[in-house]
């Protein structure tokens, strides 16, 4: 009895330790970051102070090129095709670029107390340019930025806040960082409706949290525009938009997309991490074996994770927002001096930091150039994507 | 004169503990050599040592005339040198061939495995020495005996010349002990050698051409079987006079202790182990139950012990009815139970001596206070059983239960059921696989409980062992009753019957 | 007991080479790294208080799971009787006005209620029906995992996040001024105390009473405490439903202590790490206090090294999983330990032997 519950417990760690290294074996790169203007930034929302103002720390509109950049990842790991590798992968080319020394931590767990752990450690360590990708760092950030006053912070799809509190107190060393994923899932369901012309369509969350809701609330409004004026018939049942709940659960993900699948749809957006690592999965078993199903992408251009073994991806096209090139330009401006601290600061079709891959294989061009048309008037202001649910699904 | 193996002045020490003294065995060519002794004296450190699997402190050992260093199994083996353990190590569900293969498959092109020359070999090799063993067959649907020979099958397979069999009749019904004999007959007929490691004198003078004889790690001497009386070996483990007969007075029924009135008891299998059996137990008397094993022996204790449930009937206990009442509730009202297999049942073997010696009064004063434990009155309490029993552990009541012999071990259980006084003592097979010393001296407990007014309900396969200690004995067959007889009015003869199903014509 | 200690410490230290010759291989220094290691959890009195911190949640998984092992039952349901222990004892602390030195006893006792709730019911199945607890355990974790999710997010959700429950006031957190103060800011905080007396009643039941000499014998012997009469289910149960309740008021550390509100959508690590605790612990419950305040200066270090050298935290993490390893094959250890003693023994015995020779040699002479 003993022994063999003594083996059990070895066989799962044993297991658990696999489990982690399967889910770090996915190496292929996300596209290059689209190469920046950081005057592209300025088009950003309201500026709660001055960016003059703001520059404490370092002398004001002097380069400052002697400082190191450190970055605490979320919950997954450094290579999760999500936030953590985008951000970290831009911050590895502004430091190649500019000569600086960058490192990532990885926290023992996701309490705020764990992460401004690593914080201390990094600055500790004089790593005091702190790079976090989420909305679980706000309230680690929001002690941080007090505690740590000669640290530059950057937040990422996050606002600094006290607990029970939505008040965002951006400090003057902090940037936070938004993303329009409306106007992505926008793009990203155009391009939809324009490559399928008519059927049903679905859409896969992972946790039921505005970043998420957004990308699926855009995605519809896209297939409306291409309904109402491109001549499309694109549909999106009630019980095809669904949030399975977390962001890890692979095997709910393929699941999920298996019955999608099997209910009809041809296309289904996944923003979902690791769930959504499932529905691709399921995709590409499916297209395997000659079947004509479609997996929308999100966050980064995650063409090359649907490849099947013809050399075609599954990957229709991807609603992308460039947490990368947000990454690059924090720490390029703060190498010009030009920190803009104490901001929020929106990466949208505007400013090129929302919108589709560079290459979409399988697109056609008709189909890319009225994206690329409709993406103009987007930019322009023409066309208003609503940010709320308002009478959408989910 | 040839000798295939020679120990020569081996000695071996266990921290603490001398295991074997100087002690020497010489094993001639083609002949049965028998060693015997006590629980504890050294037997098996010898045969581990002789096998490789224990370094000698000193001393020497030659194999044909050749000095060796047997520093592991596979030294042994390779030397001609087979093993056949107390437990078979066997693989149940694999056939006879692939358990005999195991670990040296005979390959076909490199990697396939060719079962089929295994197979034929292995026919041709259980034809030869007479085992009558098919060679296809799973470990699982043969009988104990069968996989017995499949061990020694291995042993032969291997081309081993010496043959260590380690108390070989123990699980073996007294047909199978005779179809052993002849195996070994065959065996030393064709020039192998056999060490046979047991305490049963009746088999060493029946199967052994020289028997030696070791005492507490030491060699007490080398004598040829034929020539010797059984008495004159025992005297020689045991180091002192041993009687056979036990010694006691006619007994003196007073009231019935144990009531068992038409008990129904399923096994797990579904089909009914005991069928109506009823029977009664007398204050001052030994009711042995007879019976070839598996007859519905274990289940009728079970039952009566609470262990398992009844289908149907009534068992009562000074006339009260206990059927239903838990476990705990039987040991308070009297019932004491030494069971079958005593590391299964009967011990916590990773407790010390002391805590297993209250293992069923630990909740009771003064062994504890309001949940507390007491060690000190543990202590004290196990103390005095060691020394009245003489239970003979390493240390003492802080020494674990797995250290000890297991005849120390059977020894603390049977002190410890005893030292309860239990108005009911349930004693299944108390003697299984001792030596003659303490099989006398559990004996004699057993006759002194029944002395003091106790009811005892001995339960054993050895026939000698219930004829010489019951009152009265009751024969099971089939888990049906067959009789109820005097065992003073009885012989060996008139059971042997019974037990095979035969009802006694005349009233006893 | 003195043999396991030293099995344990083995264990430390051929994990600690291990990781230095993992250290070595993949071209780091080992020294430096280790150096940076110990000093990210003992360099001054904030890293030492946030070692104790990161330990305390560990003290109580690991307490759990020795506790279930010492039964001869392996509970792998930590992690949820953890969840489902700290949220109990978050909706008793977000929903009563009470003061501190009240409210807090009433949290501990509702966490503890908690997860002895979601280890009973495997314990139950295990007495019932024979369902083994390793399976019905990992179920109740995923159980645990939604109904926490649920009841988050409709009872005591965040307003500024969706993903959180409320923050817990003031009066309902084991946090205190004087332990803070104590370690310079540290998040260390009162449930390393409860750790310290749990590990202390723990320790005292399985060793001085009858109800732990009865657990302790249904692990051992499950026949042979049938025969001595034990009640073999009842005890499964209870000592289930106990290991369960030190899991809850684990779970009163981690979100009441450590952290001070509940994530949705996270099965607490602390639950699995408890295991590797109580390996390293040798079921034994100082054992599992030493050993989880090890794994805490590793997780709490292993910061300061990453962000010290140039050791990738994969490369730490691979060190702490490979002292787990060498913890969980302690068997291995103790064989090699056997192994050098007789080893030694044996050639002083030749030597003494070679030189009685000699000696008997010059009397023949």
């Amino acid at each position: 009895m003993r022994k063999s519950a003594v083996l059990l417990a070895i066989l799962t760690l044993v297991f658990s330790v696999l489990a982690a290294c399967g889910k770090s074996n996915n190496n292929s790169s996300v596209s290059s970051p689209t190469a920046s203007s950081p005057a592209a930034t300025q088009s950003a929302s309201p500026a709660a102070s001055s960016p003059a103002a703001t520059q404490s720390a370092s002398p004001a509109a002097s380069a400052n090129t002697n400082f190191q950049v450190g970055m605490v990842t979320d919950s997954g790991t450094i290579d999760d095709k999500s936030f953590n590798q985008g951000t970290w992968e831009g911050l590895q080319k502004a430091t190649q670029d500019l000569g600086l020394k960058d490192k990532y931590l990885k926290p023992a767990g996701t309490t705020e107390a764990d992460y401004l752990q690593e914080m201390g450690n990094l600055y500790d360590a004089g790593y005091k340019f702190i790079v976090t990708p989420g909305f679980k760092f706000e309230t680690a950030i929001y002690a941080a930025q007090d505690k740590y006053t000669d640290a530059k912070f950057v937040l990422i799809d996050g606002s600094p806040h006290k607990a029970n509190d939505t008040t965002a107190v951006v400090k003057p060393n902090t940037v936070s960082i938004f993303f329009a994923e409306h106007e992505s899932g926008f793009v990203a369901g155009l391009a939809t409706a324009l490559q399928l012309k008519e059927g049903e369509v679905g859409f896969i969350g992972g946790m039921e949290i505005p970043p998420v809701q957004k990308y699926n609330w855009g995605f519809q409004q896209g297939l409306k525009y291409a309904n109402d004026n491109l001549g499309t018939k694109v549909t999106i049942k009630k019980e095809n938009v669904i949030y399975q709940g977390t962001f890890s659960d692979v095997a709910a993900g393929q699941q999920i997309a298996a019955q999608m699948y099997d209910r009809g749809v041809k296309v289904i957006f996944a923003a979902a991490g690791g769930v959504g690592v499932g529905a691709i999965k399921e995709a590409k078993t499916r297209g395997e074996s000659g079947k004509d199903v479609w997996i929308v992408g999100v966050d980064v251009d995650q063409y090359a994770d649907g490849m099947k073994k013809d050399g075609k991806s599954i990957i229709l096209t991807s609603a992308m927002k460039k947490i990368d090139q947000a990454a690059y330009d924090m720490v390029k401006l703060e190498t010009e001096g030009k920190f803009p601290g104490g901001q929020t600061l929106m990466f949208d079709s505007k400013n090129d930091g929302v919108g589709l891959p560079k290459d979409n294989p399988n697109l056609s061009p008709e189909t890319i150039s009225k994206v690329d048309e409709v993406f103009k008037k987007l930019q322009s202001g023409e066309i208003k994507v609503a940010a709320e649910q308002g009478n959408l699904i989910k | 004169m040839e000798y295939v193996v020679e120990m020569l002045n081996i000695r071996k020490e266990f921290t603490g503990i001398v295991a074997n003294d100087d002690i020497t065995l010489r094993l001639k060519r083609g002949e049965i050599h028998a060693l015997l002794g006590e629980n504890g004296a050294g037997k098996s450190t010898l045969m581990s040592i002789l096998f490789g699997m224990y370094q000698a402190d000193r001393g020497t050992i030659k194999v044909g005339g050749k000095e060796v260093r047997i520093s592991n199994p596979n030294v042994a083996n390779q030397l001609g040198i087979g093993m056949v353990h107390q437990h078979f190590k066997l693989v149940e569900n694999f056939t006879v061939t692939e358990n005999i293969v195991l670990g040296s498959e005979p390959r076909k092109w490199g990697i396939v495995l060719d079962v089929k020359q295994a197979g034929k070999k292995i026919e041709e090799l259980s034809k030869r020495y007479g085992l009558n063993v098919d060679p296809y067959a799973k470990i699982e649907e043969i009988s104990v005996g069968m996989q017995q020979r499949v061990e020694i099958l291995k042993m032969l397979y291997r081309k081993a010349e010496v043959l260590i069999l380690d108390e070989p009749t123990g699980v073996l019904t007294p047909q199978e002990i005779q179809e052993l004999g002849k195996i070994m007959k065959n065996l030393i007929a064709e020039g192998k050698s056999i060490i046979l490691i047991t305490h049963k004198l009746k088999e060493i003078k029946e199967f052994a051409d020289r028997c030696t004889v070791i005492r507490r790690g030491k060699t007490i001497g080398t004598v040829d079987v034929a020539p010797t009386s059984e008495t004159a070996m025992a005297e020689m483990m045991v180091g002192r006079q041993v009687s056979f007969k036990v010694q006691k007075t006619e007994s003196d029924p007073g009231k019935v202790v144990l009531k068992v009135d038409s008990l129904t008891v399923r096994s797990g299998r579904k089909s009914l182990a005991l069928s109506n059996f009823s029977l009664e137990v007398r204050a001052g008397e030994i009711v042995g139950i007879a019976g070839v094993e598996g007859n519905g022996q274990s289940d009728l204790v079970e039952a009566v012990t609470g262990l398992r449930k009844v289908e149907s009937g009534k068992i009562y206990l000074y006339g009260e009815e206990i059927t239903g009442i838990p476990v705990r509730d039987r040991i308070e009202s009297g019932i004491g139970h030494i069971p079958e297999d005593r590391q299964r049942r009967g011990l916590v073997l990773d407790y010390s001596l002391g805590e297993n010696m209250v293992l069923e009064v630990y909740h009771k004063e003064p062994f504890s206070r309001r949940g507390i434990l007491q060690k000190q009155a543990i202590r004290k309490y196990a103390d005095h059983i060691i020394e009245s029993f003489d239970v003979r552990s390493g240390g003492s009541a802080a020494s674990t239960v797995r250290s000890l012999s297991g005849g120390n071990q059977q020894k603390a259980i049977i002190g410890r059921e005893i030292e309860r006084n239990p108005v009911l003592l349930v004693a299944v097979q108390p003697t299984r696989g001792l030596d003659v010393g303490s099989i006398e001296y559990i004996h004699k407990r057993l006759i002194e409980h029944r002395d003091k007014g106790n009811a005892v309900l001995l339960v054993s396969l050895e026939l000698d062992e219930i004829m010489n200690v019951s009152d009265r004995i009751a024969v099971v067959s089939n888990g049906e009753l067959v009789g109820v007889v005097r065992a003073a009015d009885t012989n060996a003869n008139e059971i042997g019957l019974m037990m095979a199903g035969v009802r006694r014509e005349a009233g006893a | 007991m003195k043999n396991s200690l030293i099995i344990s410490l083995c264990a430390v230290v051929f994990g600690l080479l291990a990781g230095a010759v993992l250290m070595l291989a993949t071209g780091h220094n080992a020294v430096t790294g280790y150096s940076y290691l110990f000093q990210g959890g003992l360099k001054n009195p904030e890293r030492i208080g946030n070692t104790f911190a990161t330990a305390s949640p560990l003290i109580f998984s690991g307490l759990a799971v020795a506790f279930a092992f010492r039964t001869g039952l392996f509970n792998i349901g930590v992690a949820g009787q953890l969840l489902v222990g700290g949220f109990c004892a978050s909706v008793v602390g977000l929903n009563l006005d009470l003061p501190k030195v009240v409210l807090l006893p009433i949290m501990l006792i509702a966490g503890a209620l908690g997860g002895a709730l979601w280890s009973v019911i495997p314990g139950l199945l295990k007495a019932r029906f024979n369902v083994h607890e390793v399976v019905s355990s990992i179920m109740m974790n995923w159980v645990g995992f939604w109904t926490v999710y649920y009841g988050v997010q409709s009872y005591i959700k965040n307003p500024s996040s969706e993903t959180e429950s409320k923050q817990l006031p003031e009066a309902a957190t084991l946090k205190a001024h004087w332990m803070t103060d104590l370690f310079h800011g540290s998040y260390i905080n009162l449930g390393l105390l409860v750790a310290v007396v749990v590990v202390i009643v723990v320790a005292f039941i399985i060793n001085k009473t009858t109800f732990g000499y009865e657990l302790k014998a249904v692990g051992h012997n499950r026949d042979a405490s049938e025969y001595a009469g034990i009640a073999v289910n009842r005890s499964i149960v209870f000592s289930m439903a106990i290991s369960g309740a030190i899991a809850g008021l684990g779970g009163v550390a981690l979100y009441a202590g450590n952290a001070s509100n509940i994530q949705i959508g996270i099965l607490p690590s602390q639950g699995f790490d408890g295991i590797a605790v109580s390996l390293l612990g040798a079921n034994n419950p100082l054992g599992v206090l030493l050993s989880a305040i090890f794994f805490g200066l590793l997780y709490s270090g292993r910061g300061f090294m990453n962000a010290m050298t140039d050791i990738p935290p994969e490369i730490a993490d691979s060190i702490i999983a490979i002292i787990i390893y060498f913890s969980a094959t302690s068997i291995m250890i103790e064989r090699l330990i056997r192994w050098l003693i007789r080893r030694r023994a044996n050639a002083k015995l030749n030597a003494s032997q070679d030189g009685k020779v000699k000696s008997s040699h010059v009397e023949h002479d």
